[in-house]
């Protein structure tokens, strides 16, 4: 009975129930648009750092890893420490630097990495085979398409140039053993990985025994914290950073964005409660006479609260359905956007549905439309019968 | 030691960076030894100041530190691509750094000054020709590679605005639907008392623009408002004096425009159909 009430009272302004119902439906969708910006890059980023369990990055002291062209000095002793601090399971070697693949045309320049194939977290074999031998190199699919390379191919490359005398620099003939998907890439990035003692006998003197950064595995029952601590002190020239702390910086850094949906969210909630409100307050008085019969026939109070108060979730409640497809169309098209950044990793996302996340903002939408509708329904159940009748009568 | 391993780490940089404004110097006559030009965050969180003397490593705890004095502070321009960006900077004379770092008689790039005009192309022109693992590249190409991020985030922000603009033109059409709406009584008793149609719709109509404007007003007002609530908070967050929100006289032009097609064309919308429907159905008999 109620339902059909309230059912009959939209249907009653179909062009201004519908528009309501748009006008919540943009404000769910941005609702749910602002809550996915603001835990998708946080989930993703989070995902990313924990790919293949490392959960410590140690770079140069006061560096981010790859902030700089900064490097870790005696990077086996280095390396031989961090090993030694308890609850340390592993510890990879990075070592960055630019080669130039020669050939008939112009060089070819693309980022090199200097890993262990044995424990490296960098990149994720697609085919062919992982270097093993010192000469062997794997490449992206941007790096093969550039070079025209393919596995098994032998390619000229050198880490320099010298001007004065025109010649190249740690020159070295590699043999492609494989195709690697680079997992801190983006997809358009030249990259190569090979053994680290070849990308540092390539760079000769500046880079000998010298790491750009570690990444460290420490065992399930270790706190990560204490293992970078215990870092650190082992090793004052470096600076460790857990996952958690990379994670912070990288909200720090991308505050605006987390804020932006903060106050964006916050205006379409408040957009979306101001709605209804509106549109249910109207409708409560244009129908003061009719809600005065109702109570004069015999109708409670409560009876007449229920039925408005159902009106506004069902407006909201339309509203936060459409709000969710439209949501998730929007924020396609705005992660597609973001997705443009020049260098940001493929596993990144901006936008990021999460089930839990997304229903929690459209109950909290619904929430809003029910405390819209109890206020003037309040109001309108509270109004004196006969003066109400009468004055509906006379006009 | 901190400050200083964290200066030390970025050494490297100082040969990459530009444009920054000298806010304070001490007189060239005290100039005899090396010196240097900090960063204005660096010499505030280090509590540094003109004249001091620092001491400038490769590494954290190298043994070939060198000494030098600070002659100037400087402070970032507003440049939107260091935003994000917290580390220190120091500025130092390229032979000291390239000793510091025991870097050579090498350099990461040349800003080359030209006479202008054609000249630019044909100096980019003789380099490249001239080149061997270096290349020379229009200050105009650098300023689009380096401008990409930006392009993408003006591009999210125009996104968001289609959005919010649709969503407040919805709420703005619902509003000003209802409004006039709650006039059917007033509506009904110019009818009865023979005022015409037309009469009607623009009486309404010059209401719902006149709202219409208010609101736009009270909407920009607030806008200025907000606009610098954001601009003192990120640029208190990045220590940048960049200016994130701008309100230029065309957005307030763009927006008082939009509000007020969408109030207007409420109003016309409603307007006529109340006019259309009969004064005593209006007045509910």
């Amino acid at each position: 009975m109620r339902l059909q009430l309230a059912g009959r009272s939209l249907r009653r302004n179909v062009s201004r129930t519908l528009l309501a119902t748009l006008g919540v439906a943009v404000s769910a969708a941005m609702l749910l648009d602002m809550v996915m910006l603001a835990t998708g890059m946080r989930e993703s980023f989070a995902s990313l750092l924990g790919r293949n369990g490392f959960t410590i990055r140690v770079s140069p002291r006061g560096t981010l890893p790859f902030d700089s062209e900064a490097t870790i000095g005696q990077g086996a002793d280095a390396a031989a420490a961090i090993a030694g601090v308890p609850g340390v399971t592993a510890v990879a070697p990075v070592l960055g630097a630019t080669i130039h693949v020669l050939g008939s045309g112009p060089a070819v320049t693309a980022f090199a990495l200097g890993i262990d194939p044995a424990v490296q977290g960098d990149y994720e074999l697609l085919d062919g085979a992982e270097p093993t031998a010192p000469d062997a190199v794997v490449a992206s699919d941007a790096f093969l398409r550039a070079t025209n390379a393919h596995i098994g191919d032998t390619i000229d490359v050198a880490v320099g140039f010298d001007p004065q005398l025109r010649t190249y620099q740690g020159r070295r003939r590699l043999v492609v053993s494989g195709r690697a998907h680079f997992v801190y890439l983006s997809a358009d990035d030249r990259a190569a990985a090979l053994q680290l003692g070849t990308v540092q006998a390539m760079a000769g003197r500046e880079r000998a025994d010298r790491v750009s950064l570690f990444m460290v595995r420490t065992a399930p029952n270790v706190d990560p914290e204490v293992a970078r601590a215990a870092i650190e002190r082992a090793l004052p020239r470096v600076t460790a950073l857990s996952t958690a702390a990379a994670i912070a910086e990288a909200e720090r850094r991308l505050s605006y964005f987390r804020q932006l949906a903060f106050i964006l969210g916050a205006v379409s909630l408040i957009v979306g409660f101001l709605l209804v409100s509106t549109i249910i307050t109207v409708s409560v008085n244009e129908r003061v006479g009719e809600i005065a019969v109702m109570r004069a026939i015999g109708v409670s109070r409560w009876h007449i609260v229920q039925q408005i108060t159902i009106e506004g979730v069902a407006l909201s409640l339309t509203g936060a359905v459409a709000g969710l497809l439209l949501g998730i169309v929007t924020a396609r098209y705005l992660n597609s956007i973001l997705r443009g950044f020049p260098g940001l990793p493929d596993a990144i996302d901006f936008f990021l549905f999460q089930p839990s996340a997304a229903f929690r903002a459209l109950g909290l939408l619904v929430a809003s439309g029910i405390i819209a509708g109890i206020y003037p329904s309040w109001r309108a159940a509270s109004l004196p019968i006969s003066g109400t009748l009468r004055e509906e009568a006379v006009g | 030691m901190s400050i200083v391993s964290r200066v030390i780490a970025l050494c490297s940089l100082a040969l990459a960076t530009a444009h920054a404004q000298r806010i304070d110097s001490i007189p060239a006559a005290a100039k005899a030894e090396r010196t240097i030009a900090i960063d204005e965050r660096l010499a505030s969180d280090a509590g540094i100041r003109v004249g001091d003397r620092v001491v400038l490593a490769p590494e954290p705890g190298s043994a070939s530190g060198d000494t030098a004095r600070v002659s100037a502070i400087v402070r970032r321009r507003a440049d939107p691509s260091e935003v994000a960006r917290s580390e220190y900077r120091v500025r130092l004379h390229l032979d000291h750094l390239q000793r510091l770092i025991d870097y050579g008689d090498r350099v990461d790039r040349f800003a080359v000054l030209t006479a202008g005009g054609t000249a630019a192309d044909s100096v980019l022109r003789r380099i490249n020709a001239a080149a061997f693992g270096f290349r020379a590249y229009p200050s105009r190409e650098i300023a689009v590679e380096t401008s990409k991020t930006f392009l993408v985030v003006s591009r999210f922000h125009r996104a968001i605005g289609v959005i919010t603009i649709v969503a407040s033109a919805t709420f703005l059409l619902c509003i000003m639907l209802l409004k006039v709406d709650e006039r059917r009584r007033d509506v009904a008793a110019m009818r009865l008392m023979g005022i015409s149609r037309s009469t009607v719709v623009r009486s309404v109509m010059l209401e719902s623009s006149f709202i219409a404007l208010l609101g736009s007003v009270f909407g920009v007002v607030l806008g200025l408002i907000v606009s610098a609530f954001v601009n003192a908070h990120y640029q208190s967050v990045y220590r940048t004096p960049l200016r994130f929100a701008i309100i230029t006289p065309s957005t307030v032009a763009y927006s008082v425009a939009l509000s007020l097609v969408l109030g207007v064309g409420a109003g016309a919308l409603a307007a006529r159909r109340l006019a259309r429907t009969p004064p005593l159905t209006l007045f509910g008999r």
